[in-house]
């Protein structure tokens, strides 16, 4: 008995030492062979290269700030807000029905249990495989150039990531809260209501928050499909050369996010404590 | 006695401040919708939805490549064979972003982190490793503001576009978001291993070596795993400034109306996601071992 778990021991102790060497050849070689598909002897820098990154860093010191400027930076922050929270709000209304329905939590039967699971668990990682500015293309090729193709965009993307948390959290919940309401005859509909979702409600809102941020950034870059962000400002600047202009509108941009994440993680550390 | 009112007294704060909250959030909502159909496309209708229900059925034909005059390019073999190299190309810029910015993280991230620099556990307690801890903080806010796109945008201004701009400009975000949560997880980790050791006369070296590495490790590879599924998914929007691989081709066919080759490069996008996501697992579980 004793050397039979000596042995197993002693294997288990040498696949360790197998897998982890294993894993560390695939990710040299792995690593190795993409640095070695850049051209890197081709002419790195473009032929006014130099010159635009002295250009670039002497708008350091030509920031503007004419009121102005700061003007329409503002209406461009107000934007780029504006549509990160719609785009949340609509993922919210989204992500979380269908984040239910794929948990599985609303059928009893077990065959209905698992195609539900399975359908909307697949649903939702399409909407969340495909990057925003990508459903962002299509809607402007399908709809036309309007914000409700910036909104559905944003918002089919985060309800994918959204859902699919909300489904993590319903399937991870403890199981007495949800028996007793089941064993004193509630519904699943009742179960839900009043068992599961208060239940998952405190770490939902937390990743929410958590999103916020993440939201505000992709919404300045759909400036690419025509909505007058952050992003749209800064590719102007950048085509007009006037990288003092720039580096305002970076300086917003940093200074918003860190407002955000402030702020969100103020309301995790609530929520957590 | 005291312990309970001190609880009530937190459930209390707890109580207002995430209302508060949830409340600011609810008003921010309706601010916005209100600001997007009223203030800025007041009277162009642009958010009623005449006419889009054709043009989207018009879309989806064109994409399933109704009515052309050759065979779509997603059922054709050697269009397949020649969007590979793309994808490839796409991979390899994953891949390269991903282990500059994990590499540049893992360098600067023992002064990045505050129990390190401040309080009674800190091991770098000169006034000038104070300095950096701030500076390296504020790089990783900044990088990790300014999304991979902009970042592109900015680097094509020098580089030459291709390869090296998309993933130098994915390495650079990703850069911020790591040096950000695994700094958070050096502040979270247990402080009894590094006391213990540094009680038993170890020196700053040591302590590193086997308080803190080895309990970092793990979740450091989990984070850059899941820190490369984001990427990959990442790479095709730095390919539409002119960065190499799937993006670029998926901008030019968007531009050029050739739906259906867009379908191969959208096919060919989530073939790379499934690829990704399925590798990161098996990685995952090969490191757990």
């Amino acid at each position: 008995m004793d050397q039979k778990l000596a042995k197993r021991e002693k294997y288990s102790g040498q696949s360790l030492i197998n897998s982890r060497k294993l894993l560390t050849l695939i990710l040299l070689g792995v690593i190795f062979f993409s640095f070695n598909q850049i051209p890197l002897h081709e002419d790195l820098l473009n032929p006014s290269g130099m010159k635009a990154l002295d250009m670039f860093f002497s708008g350091l010191f030509s920031i503007d700030v004419s009121r102005q400027f700061l003007g329409l930076v503002i209406n461009a922050t107000i934007i780029t807000i504006a549509f990160a929270v719609c785009g949340l709000s609509l993922a919210l209304i989204l992500g979380v029905p269908l984040g239910i329905l794929a948990s599985g939590s609303l059928n009893s039967r077990s065959y209905a249990r698992y195609l539900s699971i399975v359908v909307f668990r697949a649903a939702l990682a399409v909407f969340r495989s495909i990057h925003e500015l990508v459903w962002a293309w299509f809607f402007v090729a399908a709809f036309g150039l309007s914000p409700l193709s910036g909104i559905l965009a944003l918002g089919i993307n985060y309800a994918g990531i959204l859902g699919r948390i909300t489904s993590e959290l319903l399937q991870d919940l403890p199981d007495a809260p949800i028996n007793n309401l089941y064993s004193n005859g509630a519904s699943n509909g009742q179960i839900l209501i009043y068992g599961r979702l208060p239940l998952i409600f405190p770490d939902l809102l937390s990743y929410i928050f958590y999103r916020l941020e993440c939201a505000i950034r992709s919404a300045a870059i759909l400036s690419f499909v025509g909505i007058a962000g952050i992003g749209m400002q800064i590719e102007l600047a950048l085509d007009d050369l006037l990288f003092g202009r720039v580096w305002t509108l970076l300086a917003v941009l940093a200074l918003l996010i860190l407002a955000v994440d402030l702020w969100s993680s103020m309301v995790r550390r609530h929520l957590a404590s | 006695m005291q312990q309970s009112t001190k609880t009530i007294q937190s459930e209390t704060t707890w109580f207002r401040f995430t209302n508060l909250s949830v409340i600011a959030f609810v008003a921010l909502t309706i601010f916005s919708w209100l600001f997007v159909s009223l203030a800025e496309y007041q009277g162009k209708g642009e958010l009623a939805l005449d006419g889009y229900g054709d043009r989207a059925v018009y879309f989806l034909n064109k994409l399933a490549g109704s009515d052309l005059d050759h065979t779509p390019a997603f059922l054709d073999i050697s269009r397949w064979a020649e969007t590979s190299v793309f994808a490839l190309e796409t991979l390899v810029m994953s891949i390269v972003a991903i282990s500059l910015a994990s590499l540049s993280t893992s360098m600067t991230l023992l002064l990045g982190s505050r129990n390190m620099v401040f309080g009674e556990t800190a091991l770098f307690t000169q006034p000038i490793f104070k300095v950096v801890f701030y500076i390296i903080r504020s790089i990783y806010i900044f990088t990790r503001a300014v999304p991979e796109l902009i970042w592109a945008m900015l680097l094509v201004f020098v580089l030459t576009p291709g390869m090296l701009p998309g993933a130098l400009a994915l390495a650079l975000h990703n850069f911020g978001v790591l040096g950000k949560l695994s700094s958070e997880m050096i502040e979270d980790l247990d402080v009894r291993p590094s006391r213990a050791l540094r009680s038993s006369g170890a020196g700053v070296f040591q302590i590193v070596w086997y308080a803190i590495i080895p309990r970092l490790i793990p979740q450091f590879l989990t984070l850059i795993f899941y820190r490369w599924e984001v990427i990959i998914r990442t790479t095709v929007v730095v390919g539409f400034v002119s960065a190499g691989g799937l993006g670029r081709e998926f901008r030019l066919f968007m531009s050029w109306l050739q739906y259906d080759e867009v379908l191969l490069i959208l096919i060919w996008y989530l073939v790379l996601v499934l690829f990704v996501d399925g590798m990161c697992s098996l990685l995952r579980n090969l490191a757990r071992a």
